[in-house]
């Protein structure tokens, strides 16, 4: 057995597998790869753990009882919500409210978009809604910005409407009214009488309430919060708590930490499990940062395609940009987040050909787990992109998941040519590279719209390329788009996982206020609104440390940074403006407040634009509370020989690139050194993943084992081949 | 030598005219016949394309979180634009288009009238216009542009404009309605010099204060555009030292000219060449309303003709012969205006990809009749509301580019559009106890028309502003003292057709916390159609009335725990004011001008459908149930428009079609339509019997002595068609 004390588990659960990474104290990596298995999640994820394990001929019982930090992060609730699979939800909102679940805001019918399609209106559509309009009621109830109750609730048409909701057999309850973030009274009436026909009918159904789910202003965002919380996120809970039992049944002894949008780690019991439902593109962004900073690439645009989707982001001189108001499967929500882009495309993407119109198309839906490929032979009957990789020697049928499954490359070549080549009259190698490049054209042009949507010169950023299908398509997915660098790594299928690894358990608290100060405030309105200020501070600073330590954390570890939402009075927008000092103990404090928005705000808006004499006003205030976690360490090694170790080299095999067969040098990617140089055509294989380099391009292995992607002068570009 | 980087020497204005010269000459946008540095390194040609509109995207981006106005932080009417030294612009933001082209007017204004020597213009000058005669659409429509000088040399413009929700006008908020003539429009900015050294003057910004009833709107967006303006200016100037002056002049200049050819290309590849026209009107209602002076006191119907001609090499020619006179009221529109419409619907319908920039508008022209409301011969003439003719007329012009594109096979393309949206306008006293003023932007989320191939776009779209929304209730109460009582679907709002005109929504208010809010809406057609349906789609409902209730009994209501209206509700008979409370109640029909409102009193506005696509009664029944059962239509219209027929599910408050009564129903109206039918012929010979007798109703015999009057060609050519003898006048 090897002699390594491991130290820090993550796992990264995708639509189509589970990918596992152990780091150890000295930096080295074991990449598990299992089957997503999306009922029993709890069981990929041991799969996964023990062919991590197994790599280091690791016991899985020692491993989980000496491992410090165990975090399991998962697509499980993003998928629901894409697939519309959630829970019966019932909605009871401010009557007049009702039509919010269709109307939506205008925007959410264009969110997303590139450039193009943002101005070519043709393309615009709303998202479906989560909850059908009837399962919708109102209860006439109003409550002013300032927290006045103008109209009381109607507490009688609270109760006829919880009944009827419950007529139609609803499996969670939401409540979402006007202003509930300044006032939560009618909220909480409304609970109250929901629970006491619960109690009557003897049903017990969550209840989610707006301002308990996030207690921020827009109603439209916090409506969908909410919906999504209560329809996406139980399935999901019950299955972390399931993975956490199951770890704890092999010795392991702390609580599993899954990852929020924000880049912090959090407990499986966290209340507002939406926050981590775009956590698994989160963890490739902290992992892309992480080494970034290591290797001196700061600007980074990262590349994730798994089994099911391809994620996009932007890392701009070592800032990951945080979106107030992300979008969340096309819904606006008002959620700090790292962002991400997402499409649907990966291994796993159906391939399809209308039999009638002959009109090409690739998913959106994915093969995912379970069928899985046509060649994985478990049952799928539509050839998926990992079928046409198969089919063209690119993957190796015999070294699928290091040789746990043998690929069928017959079956998958019958279906395909039945499904895709005969009708449309090409040979199946024609097609199978058609359907790739088709999938490699959308993933770059993916790409092309994050740099045309955020502001990225090519010429100034690094493209990291990861995730289980990352390195198969990577060549041409990132071909001619002009960047300074395109790497991989041998541990491009757990990267997500890895980057999980790599944060701190951080949790955000806050609380919608209007606390305004200006030139004309008096002595004593400044003494107000200290009191206010320092009274909300210290109320979230308890909160969060019991949080955490209810987590199992020490109380001397928890750093708690509050901070002050704040803009000039009359703006509609804030600046995240972290306390000078932990509390306001005098008036200059309060100063220093307001010259710190000042400073930052000229920073991110030049100073032309502040207006110190219409006064400032806190809309928010919140703390971030952290707790540092052991991160992993690449190791760095002297650069040996151009040529790898005779014993990397695995044979030849016939792979089909640009309408011909070429002859691939074989390589396993766990044998590289740094310094090795690898000429195309190429195949580097690797149990969990496999990276192609056609004729022409060659990749360079650096000193921290990173893989450096060439693209040759000359060579073909074959996205051109597209059907 | 570089031959499209122009002499140094000469000025700016020799420059225009020399720029104008060339184009004449050859055709090519300042004469650049071939795109020398795309065809020699592309990447690094589109690599600059590419941060120049990134920078855009970002400083608008930028100036939204400084902004106070919900109208642009909350629904976006703002963009950011880089331009050449004369004036062209060469990249843009995403947000309000429209103001693209109408910004470059006022830059090649200013030089055309001598401002390189008096008021001169030097680094760290500021710059700003909102009057339209000079290049803007209306009043609230404040752009701010400085010069970007590298070195000594004026090297472009960055400009920024935005929507302001209140200018100080005659009555509250920006789209002043009452305005009769200039002089009421509100606060007006001519082409001034209003900031140095990178700075707003503070007498400027002293104007503002004392000018405006919300100043502080007004104030931060001014900030927030010149925060923007000098955000793209440094990062130009950066990537001018990166990629070199001359570079960056020829490479932005071909950007132009790539534009002009892509426009020509997609005109190629969508539409068929050749003659198309279109006609839309416009209903005016406002005889005897409030404040309308003597000069403007009369109902007006307006026509809209509008002649495309599509020429084989993708040319396009706009052509407003045969439209009516301006006149004494807030609608007019000057050629800025019109530019501004063109380029907008450019831009969602071919322009959308590539080289989007000023190339588009110069593969097209447009006849903009001197006199017209298009292009008023008086420059005192108000043009406070100039959307409610614009928007119709370039809803035609979206209507005529989709029949093209269906006659081309691109049914995908086709969409009926664009429509107008009025705006609700208030001020009085705030909930804080201060004077406020606003233009409620949640109207920027109407229903589109509809689409060849699916349904328009409901609450999501309006023609000015891709990027469409209505914003957060909880943003805008923070500035109006009204709550929402609802904001629902408005049902019926969508032309009915085989592919439904997209709805729009109702809101309903109680007035709260004042003692004093007038609100005035902004002019729409009323009793006329003025978007209309295509391939037999109906147009959609005129939606302009306004419901009130002053001295209203919402109070006893809320203590005896009563139904409250929250919409309008879905009898076209009867309203929810109507069934529910008590109080002064009152239907204004066009644009509501009337005495102020106060706190427990209610007001009700709705917004505008689109047109439908394809005969509504081959809409899909299931289809219709839906559109039923979520409110999108009334039970009534279904069976009545769209001959279907439903059934009523009580027990699970579900409706079911009866197919094969449909059926039968549907066969029923293809044989009334058949009976009721007659030869084209025949029914012209009734009509000109009509024309001769000059039968017509008061606005109409107006509006063809109006246009008859004006347009020569107009006048012959309804002559020619009616058959009608020479000497004939209206």
């Amino acid at each position: 057995m090897k002699k390594t004390t491991p130290l820090v588990l993550g796992i990264d659960a995708g639509g189509t597998m589970t990918d596992t990474i152990l780091v150890d104290k000295q930096g080295n990596f074991a990449v598990g790869k299992a089957p997503t298995t999306p009922n029993y999640e709890s069981e990929g994820f041991i799969e996964s753990a023990q062919d991590a394990t197994n790599i280091w001929n690791l016991d899985i019982n020692k491993t989980f009882e000496e491992l410090e930090v165990a975090l399991y992060s998962g697509t499980g609730m993003l998928n629901t919500l894409l697939s519309r699979t959630g829970k019966r939800i019932g909605l009871i909102v401010t009557r007049g409210m009702e039509d919010a679940v269709l109307m939506g805001r205008g925007l959410q019918s264009w969110a997303g978009y590139s450039y193009e399609d943002r101005l070519h209106a043709v393309t615009h559509a709303h998202p479906d809604p989560l909850v059908p309009l009837s399962r919708v009621r109102g209860v006439t109830e109003r409550i002013d910005h300032f927290g006045q109750v103008v109209i009381p609730a109607y507490e009688h048409e609270a109760v006829s409407g919880v009944k009827e909701l419950l007529e139609q057999d609803i499996e969670g309850l939401c409540v979402c009214c006007m202003y509930s973030h300044v006032n939560p009274e009618h909220e909480l009436q409304i609970g109250e009488a929901a629970r006491r026909v619960f109690a009557e009918q003897d049903i017990d159904i969550p209840i989610y309430l707006s301002h308990h789910v996030r207690p921020i202003i827009r109603e439209q965002s916090r409506l969908n919060s909410t919906l999504i919380e209560a329809y996406a996120t139980s399935q999901g809970r019950e299955q972390l708590l399931g993975v956490e039992t199951a770890a704890k049944q092999h010795g392991f002894s702390n609580s599993m930490q899954t990852m929020l949008s924000y880049g912090g780690l959090a407990d499986v019991r966290y209340p507002r499990l939406h926050e981590t439902m775009i956590s698994g593109p989160v963890g490739g962004l902290l992992g892309a940062r992480h080494v970034g900073e290591l290797v001196g690439a700061d600007s980074v645009i990262v590349s994730d395609m798994g089994g099911t989707s391809f994620d996009i982001g932007a890392i701009t001189r070592g800032k990951v940009p945080i979106e107030d108001e992300p979008t969340l499967a096309r819904f606006k929500l008002n959620l700090p987040t790292l962002a991400m882009d997402t499409i649907g495309a990966g291994g796993g993407t159906i391939v399809k050909v209308d039999p009638y119109t002959h009109k090409v198309s690739l998913g959106p839906e994915s093969a995912g787990s379970v069928p899985g490929p046509v060649a994985m032979d478990m049952g799928g009957t539509e050839p998926t992109i990992a079928d046409c990789d198969a089919i063209m020697g690119r993957l190796n049928p015999d070294n699928f998941l290091g040789g746990k499954v043998q690929l069928n490359v017959d079956k998958a070549k019958q279906v395909l040519k039945e499904k895709v080549a005969d009708p449309l009259g090409v040979d199946v190698y024609e097609a199978a590279e058609g359907m790739v490049n088709m999938l490699e054209m959308e993933a770059k042009s993916s790409i092309e719209s994050i740099i045309s949507s955020r502001g990225v010169d090519p010429g100034e950023y690094h493209l990291m390329a990861y995730g289980g299908s990352g390195p198969l398509h990577m060549a041409e997915y990132s071909r001619g788009l002009g960047f300074k660098g395109v790497l991989s790594f041998p541990f491009a299928a757990a990267f997500s996982a890895f980057g999980c690894t790599t944060a701190d358990y951080l949790h955000r608290h806050s609380q919608s206020v209007h606390i305004m100060t200006g030139p004309d405030s008096s002595d004593k309105d400044r003494e107000e609104a200290r009191r206010q200020i320092n009274e909300i501070w210290s109320e979230l600073d308890s909160q969060a440390r019991s949080e955490l330590i209810s987590e199992g954390h020490e109380t001397d570890a928890i750093v708690c940074e509050p901070f002050a939402m704040m803009r000039y009075t009359g703006q509609l927008e804030d600046v995240e403006v972290a306390a000078p000092v932990t509390k306001l103990e005098s008036d200059e404090d309060l100063d220093k407040l307001t010259q710190a928005f000042e400073d930052l705000y000229e920073q991110i808006n030049r100073s032309v634009s502040g207006y110190g004499t219409a006064g400032f006003t806190i809309m928010e205030l919140g703390l971030n509370a952290r707790v540092e976690k052991v991160k992993p360490e690449l190791s760095r090694r002297p650069l040996g020989s151009k040529n790898p170790d005779p014993e990397a080299a695995k044979g030849k095999r016939s792979m089909y690139y640009n309408r011909a067969w070429h002859e691939a040098q074989l390589w396993e990617m766990d044998m590289l050194k740094p310094g090795n140089v690898l000429e195309g055509p190429a195949i580097v294989e690797h149990p969990a993943t496999t990276l192609v380099i056609p004729a022409g391009d060659r990749v360079r292995v650096d000193e921290w084992t990173i893989l450096h992607y060439e693209h040759g002068e000359d060579t073909q570009n074959s996205v051109g081949n597209v059907l | 030598m570089n031959d499209a980087v122009e002499n140094k020497a000469i000025g700016l204005k020799e420059q225009l005219l020399e720029n104008d010269r060339k184009f004449q000459e050859t055709g090519c946008y300042a004469g650049i016949t071939e795109l020398k540095y795309r065809e020699e390194d592309p990447l690094r040609y589109e690599s600059l394309h590419t941060k120049l509109r990134s920078m855009s995207i970002a400083a608008r981006e930028m100036a939204r979180s400084i902004s106070a106005s919900p109208g642009v932080r909350e629904v976006g009417e703002m963009v950011v634009a880089l331009y050449t030294p004369e004036g062209d612009a060469i990249s843009l933001s995403t947000g309000i288009m429209v103001h693209v082209h109408t910004m470059s007017r006022f830059i090649k204004w200013m030089i055309q009238n001598g401002y390189e020597d008096s008021p001169g213009i030097c680094p760290g000058d500021v710059f700003a216009n909102n009057d339209a005669f000079i290049g803007t659409v209306q009043v609230p429509d404040v752009m701010v542009v400085i010069p970007i000088f590298h070195n000594d040399e004026l090297v472009g413009w960055a400009g920024t404009v935005a929507h302001e929700l209140e200018v100080g006008g005659i009555t509250p908020g920006g789209d002043v309605y009452l305005a009769q003539e200039r002089f009421t429009e509100g606060l007006f900015v001519c082409a001034e010099k209003v900031g140095e050294k990178d700075e707003l003057r503070r007498d400027y910004l002293i104007r503002l204060e004392r000018n405006l009833r919300m100043p502080i709107y007004w104030m931060f967006d001014d900030k927030a555009k010149l925060a923007a303006n000098l955000e793209l200016r440094d990062q130009v100037k950066e990537l001018i030292d990166d990629v070199g002056l001359d570079y960056y002049k020829r490479a932005t200049r071909e950007f132009i000219e790539e534009g002009r050819r892509a426009q020509l290309s997609k005109v190629q590849q969508l539409m068929v060449p050749g003659r198309y026209r279109g006609h839309t009107f416009y209903g005016h209602l406002t005889e005897g309303k409030p404040g309308i002076l003597p000069l403007g006191d009369e109902n007006l119907l307006y026509s809209i003709p509008l002649e495309l001609d599509v020429g084989g090499d993708g040319h396009m020619h706009l052509d407003f012969e045969g439209t009516g006179s301006w006149g004494y009221h807030s609608m007019n529109c000057t050629p800025a205006g019109m530019d501004g419409g063109l380029f907008v619907t450019l831009t969602q319908s071919m322009n959308f990809e590539g080289k989007v920039n000023d190339g588009a508008w110069l593969a097209t022209d447009m006849n903009l009749p001197s006199g017209t409301w298009t292009n008023p011969d008086r420059h005192t003439v108000a043009t406070a509301t100039s959307w409610a003719l614009l928007l119709p007329a370039f809803g035609i012009f979206q209507r005529l580019l989709s029949r093209g594109f269906v006659s081309r096979g691109f049914k995908e393309e086709a969409f009926v559009g664009q429509v107008n949206s009025p705006m609700v306008e208030m001020g009085g006293q705030s909930q804080y106890g201060s004077q406020f003023g606003m233009a409620m932007f949640e109207c920027s989320a109407a229903g589109s028309g509809a689409l060849g191939i699916k349904d328009g776009i409901d609450n999501g779209y309006v023609g000015w502003n891709p990027e469409s929304d209505m914003g957060n209730m909880e943003v805008w109460e923070q500035g109006i003292p009204m709550l929402y009582l609802g904001r629902s679907i408005a049902a019926d709002s969508g032309g009915p057709g085989s592919n439904r005109g997209g709805t729009a929504f109702t809101s309903l208010w109680l007035v709260h916390n004042t003692d004093e809010v007038t609100i005035a809406t902004s002019e729409h057609s009323s009793r006329v159609y003025d978007n209309a349906g295509m391939c037999g789609g109906y147009p959609a409902p005129t939606a302009h009335r306004h419901f009130t209730v002053r001295d209203s009994n919402i109070q006893q209501l809320i203590g005896e725990q009563k139904p409250l209206p929250h919409t309008l509700g879905k009898d076209p008979y009867t309203s929810d004011f109507d069934r529910l409370v008590e109080g002064e109640k009152k239907e204004v029909e066009g644009p509501h001008i009337d005495k102020p409102l106060k706190a427990g009193d209610l007001f009700a506005h709705s917004y505008n459908g689109g047109g439908g696509y394809g005969d509504p009664i081959e809409r899909d029944p299931l289809d219709i149930v839906r559109d039923v059962e979520n409110g999108y239509v009334t039970p009534e219209i279904a069976q009545r428009t769209h001959a279907v027929v439903l059934e009523h599910d009580e027990e699970r408050n579900a409706w079911r079609v009866n197919s094969e009564a449909t059926e039968a129903r549907r066969k029923e109206v293809r044989n009334n339509r058949l009976n009721k039918a007659m030869h084209v012929k025949d029914w012209i010979a009734s009509e000109r019997e009509r024309v001769l007798e000059k039968d017509f109703v008061t606005e109409v015999h107006k509006m063809y002595q109006d246009t008859m009057s004006i347009s020569s060609q107009f006048a012959n050519e309804f002559r020619e068609f009616w058959q009608l003898p020479e000497n004939f006048t209206m």
